[in-house]
This record gives C-alpha cells, sequence and structure tokens, in this order.
C-alpha cells in the first residue's frame, strides 16, 4: 500500500516540478511561437544567479527574485537585438535560441566556472505521510509550481492583459488593427517567459548541484511536455504534458533504471508527437 | 516558411578555368593536398587528421540534410557513435566468415540507414514539422547516449569501450596491418573522398534537385505530385547511413567509444561545424569539421572558454548575416572577381 502511495506523491511532485521547469517555455512558444532551445540556458543561469546570490548572504526569497529578473532583463535584450526581427521564421528563431544557449553557456563558464556549486536548502527536513518520508522542500516548490500556474491563470482570463494576450493569439492582425501595440505584446511575453524560466531555474537550484549543464536536463523534456500538453494550451497543457512525462517516467523507473525509464518516455512522447502534432487535448 | 536562397555553386563548367573555380575544381586540389601531407608531415599531426576528416564526413552528412533539403538534425553525433559501437560489437564478435571489420563497416552502413529511414518515415509521413524534427533528432541523439549507459553489460557503460584497429584484409593476398598512422591514413582518406564524390553526385542528381525544391517551397513540390516526404525520408537514411559509417571509421581508428560521442553536445558541435563551413557546399562543410575540429583541439588545451564563445558567437552571426558560411562568402567572391 505504501508503495502505491509513495508513486501517486512522487508523481504529483515529479509533475509540478516539470510544469513549473517547462512554464517559461510553455509561455514563449504557446504565445509568441518562439521555440526557445535558449530554455536550458535560461534555467541554469537563474539557478547560478541565485547562487551568486545567495553567496553574497541574501536571504533566500530575495535572491529567487533577483535572479529571476536577472534572467528577465536577459530575455529582453535578447529579443530585442535578434528574436524581434525573426518572429515569423521559427526556424530561424530556433537556431538563434540554440545559439544563445551556446554563448550563454560559456559566458556561465566564464564567470563562474565549471566547478559544482550547491545552494543550501533553505526548508531541509521532510514530513511524514502515512509512513514514507516527503521531502518538505520539494513539495514547497510544487506549491510553489502550482501557485504561479493558477496566478497566470487569473491574469490569463481574468484581466484585461490577458484578454490582449489572447487576443493575440487568436488573430494577430486584427488585434494589430484595434490598436494593440502587437511588438510590445511579444517583448512583453518573451520577458516573462523569460522570468518564469529564471524563476524555474532559482527554485529547482537547491534541489540539485548546479553545473554550466543543469538546464540540459529539462530542455528536451520541457519540449515534450509543451508539445504533448498542446501549444498555446499554457495552463492545462502544462500541467497534463507534465504529468504524462513525469508520471510515466516514474512509472517506468518502477520496473527499470532511471536512465532507462527517460529512453522511454522520449520513446514514448515521440509516439504521441507523431500522432498528436497538436497536443493530446486537441483531437487531430 | 520563408528561407532565402543559398547562393549556388557553379556546376561542372566547359573550359578547364571554370573547372579550377568549380567546387569539384576545389575539392580535387583539397584531396591532392590532404594527400601529400603524410610525405612532409608524421606524427601526431598523421595519427590525429584522419579523425578530424570523419568529423568532416558527420559534418557533411548535415551539410547534406541541412543545405540542400533544408532539413536540420540535432542528432547526427548519435548516428556517429552508434557506428562506433557497431563496429566494436563487430570487431569483438569476430565477423564470422566475413571480416569482422568489414562487418562491421557494412553493418554501420545498414543500421545507420535503418535507424534514420525508419524515424524519418515516421514523422514525415505524418509531416512533422522541421521544427519538431529538431526536437526528435535532439532526443533521439539523447536516447542513442542513455542506451549506451544503460546497456552497460554490453557497450561498457560510462566506462566506454575498447574498439581494436582494424587491417585491410585483402583476401588471398593476406592482411595489412593499419597499426601505423600512415597506412591508417591512406585507408581513411579515399573512404572521405569516396564519400565526397558520391553525396556531391547526389546533389546534382535529379534526386537533389527535388530535395532543393523541397527545401526552397515543400507545398509546391507536393502539388506537382512528388511524394516529398518519401525524398526526405530518403535523404534522411542516406545521411544517417553516412554519419554511421564515419563513425565505425572513427571508433576504429581511435580505438574507443564512450556514450558521450552521442550526446548533445558533440550533436550541437556539428551544427556549428556546417554552419560556420557553409551549408551550401559540401566541400566546404568538410573543411568547416576539419578545421574547425582542429582549432577546436588546438586551443581548447590554451584557452577553451573563449574558444568555444568565439565559435557560439560565430555561429549567431553566420545565422544573422552570412546564410552560406565561410564557403558562400568564398564562392561569392570568386563569382565577383570572375564577373569583371
Amino acid at each position: 500500500m505504501s508503495t502505491a502511495l509513495s508513486v501517486v506523491v512522487d508523481a504529483t511532485l515529479i509533475t509540478l516540478i516539470l510544469a513549473l521547469a517547462a512554464f517559461g517555455l510553455a509561455i514563449i512558444y504557446g504565445l509568441v511561437g518562439v521555440i526557445n532551445m535558449g530554455h536550458g540556458a535560461m534555467l541554469t543561469l537563474g539557478a547560478y544567479l541565485t547562487w551568486a546570490a545567495t553567496t553574497a548572504g541574501l536571504p533566500f526569497v530575495i535572491s529567487i527574485f533577483l535572479a529571476a529578473a536577472g534572467v528577465a532583463v536577459i530575455g529582453l535584450l535578447l529579443e530585442h537585438i535578434v528574436i524581434r526581427s525573426f518572429y515569423d521564421r521559427p526556424f530561424d528563431t530556433l537556431l538563434l535560441t540554440w545559439g544563445f544557449f551556446l554563448v550563454s553557456t560559456e559566458v556561465i563558464k566564464i564567470v563562474f566556472g565549471t566547478d559544482l556549486r550547491n545552494v543550501a536548502n533553505p526548508v531541509p527536513g521532510a514530513f511524514d505521510l502515512g509512513g514514507i518520508q516527503i521531502p518538505a522542500y520539494r513539495t514547497m516548490i510544487a506549491g510553489c509550481s502550482l501557485l504561479l500556474i493558477a496566478g497566470s491563470a487569473l491574469v490569463f482570463f481574468y484581466t484585461a492583459l490577458g484578454i490582449k494576450i489572447r487576443a493575440l493569439i487568436q488573430n494577430r492582425e486584427m488585434a494589430s488593427l484595434l490598436g494593440l501595440d502587437v511588438s510590445r505584446m511579444y517583448k512583453l511575453v518573451f520577458v516573462t517567459g523569460s522570468f518564469m524560466a529564471g524563476l524555474a531555474g532559482a527554485l529547482i537550484s537547491p534541489m540539485l548541484s548546479v553545473d554550466p549543464y543543469i538546464g540540459n536536463i529539462f530542455l528536451v523534456r520541457s519540449f515534450f511536455v509543451v508539445i504533448i500538453g498542446g501549444i498555446g494550451h499554457l495552463l492545462g497543457g502544462t500541467l497534463i504534458g507534465s504529468f504524462l512525462i513525469g508520471g510515466s517516467e516514474t512509472l517506468f523507473a518502477l520496473f527499470s533504471g532511471q536512465v532507462f525509464a527517460q529512453t522511454a518516455v522520449f520513446a514514448v512522447a515521440i509516439v504521441v508527437l507523431r500522432f498528436r502534432p497538436h497536443g493530446v487535448l486537441r483531437s487531430g | 516558411m520563408k528561407q532565402r536562397t543559398l547562393k549556388h555553386r557553379s556546376l561542372l563548367g566547359t573550359t578547364p578555368g571554370d573547372l579550377l573555380f568549380s567546387e569539384p575544381g576545389a575539392a580535387l586540389i583539397v584531396f591532392a593536398i590532404l594527400a601529400l601531407l603524410p610525405v612532409f608531415f608524421s606524427g601526431y599531426m598523421i595519427y590525429i587528421l584522419p579523425q578530424y576528416m570523419l568529423f568532416g564526413v558527420l559534418a557533411m552528412s548535415l551539410g547534406l540534410l541541412w543545405g540542400f533539403a533544408g532539413l536540420v538534425s540535432f542528432g547526427q553525433a548519435g548516428f556517429f557513435a552508434l557506428g562506433a559501437y557497431t563496429m566494436g560489437l563487430s570487431m569483438k564478435s569476430g565477423g564470422g566468415i566475413i571480416d569482422p571489420a568489414y562487418l562491421g563497416l557494412l553493418l554501420s552502413l545498414v543500421v545507420g540507414g535503418i535507424l534514420a529511414a525508419a524515424v524519418g518515415y515516421f514523422l514525415f509521413s505524418a509531416g512533422v514539422r522541421g521544427t519538431y524534427f529538431v526536437l526528435v533528432t535532439l532526443a533521439l541523439s539523447i536516447m542513442l547516449e542513455q542506451i549506451a549507459v544503460s546497456q552497460s553489460q554490453i557497450t561498457g557503460g560510462w566506462n566506454g569501450m575498447f574498439i581494436d584497429r582494424m587491417s585491410l584484409n585483402l583476401g588471398p593476398f593476406g592482411k595489412i596491418s593499419l597499426f601505423d598512422d600512415a597506412p591508417m591514413y591512406y585507408v581513411i582518406l579515399p573512404a572521405v573522398a569516396i564519400i565526397y564524390v558520391i553525396l556531391y553526385t547526389i546533389t546534382v542528381t535529379r534526386f537533389g534537385k527535388i530535395l532543393n525544391g523541397i527545401r526552397e517551397n515543400e507545398d509546391r513540390l507536393i502539388s506537382l505530385g512528388f511524394n516529398a516526404s518519401l525524398y526526405k525520408t530518403g535523404v534522411f537514411a542516406i545521411s544517417g547511413a553516412v554519419a554511421c559509417f564515419a563513425g565505425a571509421l572513427y571508433g576504429t581508428h581511435a580505438n574507443f567509444v564512450a556514450p558521450s560521442l552521442a550526446g548533445v553536445l558533440f550533436s550541437t558541435e556539428v551544427v556549428v561545424w556546417v554552419a560556420i563551413g557553409g551549408r551550401g557546399s559540401l566541400l566546404g562543410v568538410l573543411l568547416g569539421g576539419i578545421l574547425v575540429a582542429s582549432f577546436s583541439n588546438y586551443l581548447s588545451a590554451i584557452t577553451p572558454e573563449y574558444w568555444q564563445l568565439v565559435l557560439g558567437l560565430l555561429f549567431v552571426a553566420v545565422l544573422l548575416y552570412f546564410r552560406g558560411g565561410v564557403a558562400g562568402a568564398v564562392a561569392q567572391l570568386v563569382n565577383a572577381r570572375r564577373a569583371k
């Protein structure tokens, strides 16, 4: 019985953490159609900035927001200098954001070095749930993930800004004819996505050793989350995609090694992508 | 999807002068220089150069895909490593009725071609877009790396696998040992040249022209009655087979393969070589692979981070300003001078 419970708990935590990691990507890809291959680098950068801020003596909560803001600024620069001229050429943005990944990874290596860095866990310990130990910090991150997604849902569906963004996705020309400053909205969305990626990297940093390629662990999985959940299904899609990717990885890991479980999940994801290129939520 | 046309190299001309300034002419000079190098040099350079030439072949496998069919694969290193593992396993098996090295080379062509054809057909027949193709090939590369890690009883896991140096089996005429650097060099160089000639021929045949058409306007080709997904599958199969074959030769030359050879980092390094070399020209791509890999090896001893940073910036600059890469720039220069 306790195995079943621990699987459920594991799957839930992994789902929510993966949703957190993928959320910035879902925003940028889902709303402005940029396949941000630099997403992994943004996660890494968020983690390193958190390390730098906490090492400088700042409290953890302030550090993560500083880190996220730092990544948002870099996202703004990237958008303003390069990406904004390429919104109608998705393939070029894919390669250009990959170039951003290459450059920023090297800059990270030059600035921070290649040694493993550790961010102290701000909420150590675990609590007991019916005989199984659940790490407190992971639970908190999962809660943050839910809060972020719910908060974004509020903005998306209940504010004037949300209406503008939805108008933009539905019909860009019409929205612009009705007086919406399209390029400013694009910039806002891109920067918000970068902020979310930075925040995710910051929140994840205490769970792993921080190295220059830490974001890569999440890059491909995040993409599969977004594609399988359905591009543009920002909230439900991200959660369902994370559940399918993270949950099935937990299940596979029951029967095989962790490494093989990842391989199996990728294979399943490719098959889903082939038959449901618009995600599991939309038919056809 | 808008995509600017790449500057086309002039095809075989009519006068000797034209030949000299065409890509085959330049290729002839390059291969002649490569053939003469062991006469003047020896030691580490002659040992390592065949590996870089095989990286160049790996780059050509992507150059064919990207420059001529407009498809970018982030998984070429996966095929390369697959070839090396195939070679290693074949050498271990002893080969049976045919020479184990030949079996390995043959199998690598078959395995790489079939895997690429299967993945390609699976995706292209459903009309999966070019951007998703990039992601799937990236995932493929990670999966191959993970399989190499997790199936350690076959592959040696993280520790990698040692591969014997092949020898040239001439049947009734005996065996030539390729243990020394120079003989191995003169086995790999012709192989590289032959692959270049085959790939170049592909690009100028009807098949290559149709690929160009698909790159420029896939919908139009489909409405003209071409089965675009079949052509894309075909070119990916060729690309996979070539990458895998190059990997098999690499494995037996380097005597070693480890999972990281399939990894994302190496895969995308190939993309950088091709972009900088010039994806419109197979020769440019070949040289891009050879030269960038040599520089990387040389400079990573001195200033690894800054060199990689320069490569990253060059990659972005090529994407933004010089879509034809170095080869495209050279072709433009030559054409401009000859037009005068």
